[in-house]
C-alpha cells in the first residue's frame, strides 16, 4: 500500500480530523475519543501498524491530550514506490473532569506499561486495562504529580 | 482416602483435627503478648544485657576490651566489606574506584553481594520513596558492627531532587550515616578519602569485644 492511499483512507474514516503529513513518512491526525478502539483495531489489522512506540500524556490546561506513536516496521507500506517504515501520530483530546479512554493493551501488549505510567503520573484512566496500578510511585501515593495543578506539601519552608 | 488426598485438600484437612465447625467452640489463638512468649530478639537482648552487666560489675569488661580492642580494630579497619549495591551515577564512580587506575582493593575493600557478609553500606544515589523500605531492610540485614557512607549530594541531602515528590531528602533521615562524601558525582579519589576517614573513625571510636555503639 502506498502512503498517499493510506492518507486518503485515514481521512475518510469516522472521527478522524486534521490529517496531515508532518514528515515524509509520518502522518499526524486528531481522533475522537469515542471511536478510538475501532480506529486502533483497524489500524493494526488492516494497515500493518504492529508496534506501539509511545503513549504520552500531556496536560494542556484545562484539557488533557494523549499522543500515540504507532509504527509500521515490516515494510508493507511504501512512500513514492520505496519500501519504508512509517509512523502515525494520533492525538486524542480528553476532558479534565473525566480523563478516560479505551485501553489498547489488548492490541499492543507493550502499551500495558505505557498506560500504567500515564495513569500513575497524569491520572488518565484506561477502560479495560487488565492491571491498572501505579508503576513508578509507591502504592498509596496521593495524587498524580505530573498534573499542572498538583501541589505537594513537603518542603514548604522558605530557604 | 489416602493421607496424600487429605493433605492436598484444605477442606478435608480442616476436619481431621477437630470435628466442630462452630466458630464459638474453636479456641482462639492466645494473644501474642510480650509477657507470654520470649521472642528471639528479646532473648538476645537479655543475654547481651546479662553478659555486659556481669562483665561491668566484675571489671572484666575493661580488661577484655583493652586486650581485644587492638586486634578487632585492626581487622575491622583494614577489611571494610562494602555492599555491592548501586543506585545511580555514583555507582559508576564506585566501579571506577575498583578499576586499575585507582585500585581501591589495596585499602582492603572487597565488595560482597550479600548484605549478610558486609559491614559498610554505600548509599550512592537518590533514595526514592519506593526504594527506602528496601534500603532499610538491607541495612538491617547487615551484621553488627556496620557503617553507612552517604556518597554524593543525592544521598546527603537529596541533591538536585531536594524538593521532589518522590525522592527522600537525604539518607540520614531514616538511617544513621557515619561518613558523608560530597561531590556530584563523587570522584574515585574522594571515595578513597571517605574510606580513609572511615578507617580513622573506626580507629578512634570503636571499642573492643564488648561492643556498645552509642
Amino acid at each position: 500500500m502506498d502512503f498517499s492511499d493510506l492518507h486518503k483512507q485515514l481521512k475518510s474514516m469516522e472521527g478522524v480530523s486534521k490529517v496531515s503529513h508532518i514528515r515524509k513518512n509520518v502522518i499526524k491526525l486528531d481522533l475522537e475519543k469515542s471511536v478510538s478502539k475501532v480506529f486502533f483495531t483497524k489500524l493494526k489489522d488492516d494497515f500493518y501498524f504492529e508496534h506501539c512506540s509511545l503513549i504520552t500524556a500531556i496536560d494542556n490546561q484545562p484539557d488533557f491530550e494523549l499522543v500515540y506513536h504507532l509504527s509500521c516496521l515490516s515494510g508493507e507500506l511504501s512512500v513514492d514506490g520505496t519500501k519504508m517504515s512509517a509512523m502515525v501520530e494520533v492525538h486524542i483530546h480528553l476532558q479534565r473532569d473525566s480523563p478516560s479512554v479505551d485501553s489498547v493493551s489488548d492490541l499492543w501488549f507493550g502499551a500495558n506499561w505505557h498506560e500504567r505510567e500515564a495513569f500513575d503520573l497524569m491520572g488518565i484512566y484506561f477502560i479495560g486495562h487488565p492491571d491498572l496500578r501505579r508503576v513508578l510511585l509507591p502504592e498509596g501515593f496521593a495524587g498524580h504529580p505530573l498534573r499542572k495543578d498538583y501541589v505537594y506539601e513537603i518542603h514548604e519552608e522558605e530557604w | 482416602m489416602s493421607a496424600k488426598g487429605i493433605r492436598g485438600n484444605p477442606e478435608l484437612r480442616r476436619g481431621v483435627g477437630s470435628k466442630t465447625t462452630d466458630s464459638e467452640k474453636i479456641m482462639e489463638d492466645p494473644p501474642a503478648g510480650d509477657w507470654l512468649a520470649l521472642r528471639s530478639d528479646q532473648l538476645l537482648k537479655w543475654i547481651d544485657d546479662a553478659v555486659y552487666n556481669a562483665s561491668e560489675a566484675t571489671g572484666m569488661r575493661e580488661v577484655v576490651d583493652r586486650v581485644t580492642r587492638p586486634i578487632f580494630n585492626f581487622a575491622q579497619r583494614f577489611s571494610p566489606h562494602p555492599l555491592h549495591f548501586g543506585i545511580m551515577c555514583c555507582a559508576i564512580e564506585m566501579g571506577q574506584a575498583s578499576a586499575p587506575d585507582h585500585d581501591i582493593d589495596r585499602l582492603g575493600l572487597v565488595y560482597r553481594s550479600s548484605p549478610r557478609q558486609c559491614d559498610v553500606l554505600i548509599v550512592n544515589g537518590p533514595v526514592c520513596e519506593k526504594l527506602r523500605p528496601k534500603l532499610k531492610t538491607l541495612y538491617e540485614q547487615m551484621p553488627e558492627p556496620k557503617w553507612v557512607i552517604a556518597m554524593g549530594e543525592c544521598a546527603i541531602s537529596g541533591g538536585p531532587y531536594w524538593d521532589s515528590y518522590s525522592v527522600v531528602a537525604g539518607a540520614d533521615t531514616f538511617m544513621p550515616v557515619d561518613v558523608y562524601i560530597p561531590g556530584c558525582p563523587v570522584r574515585p579519589e574522594a571515595l578513597m578519602h571517605g574510606f580513609l576517614t572511615l578507617q580513622k573513625k573506626i580507629r578512634e571510636k570503636e571499642p573492643g569485644m564488648f561492643l556498645r555503639r552509642e
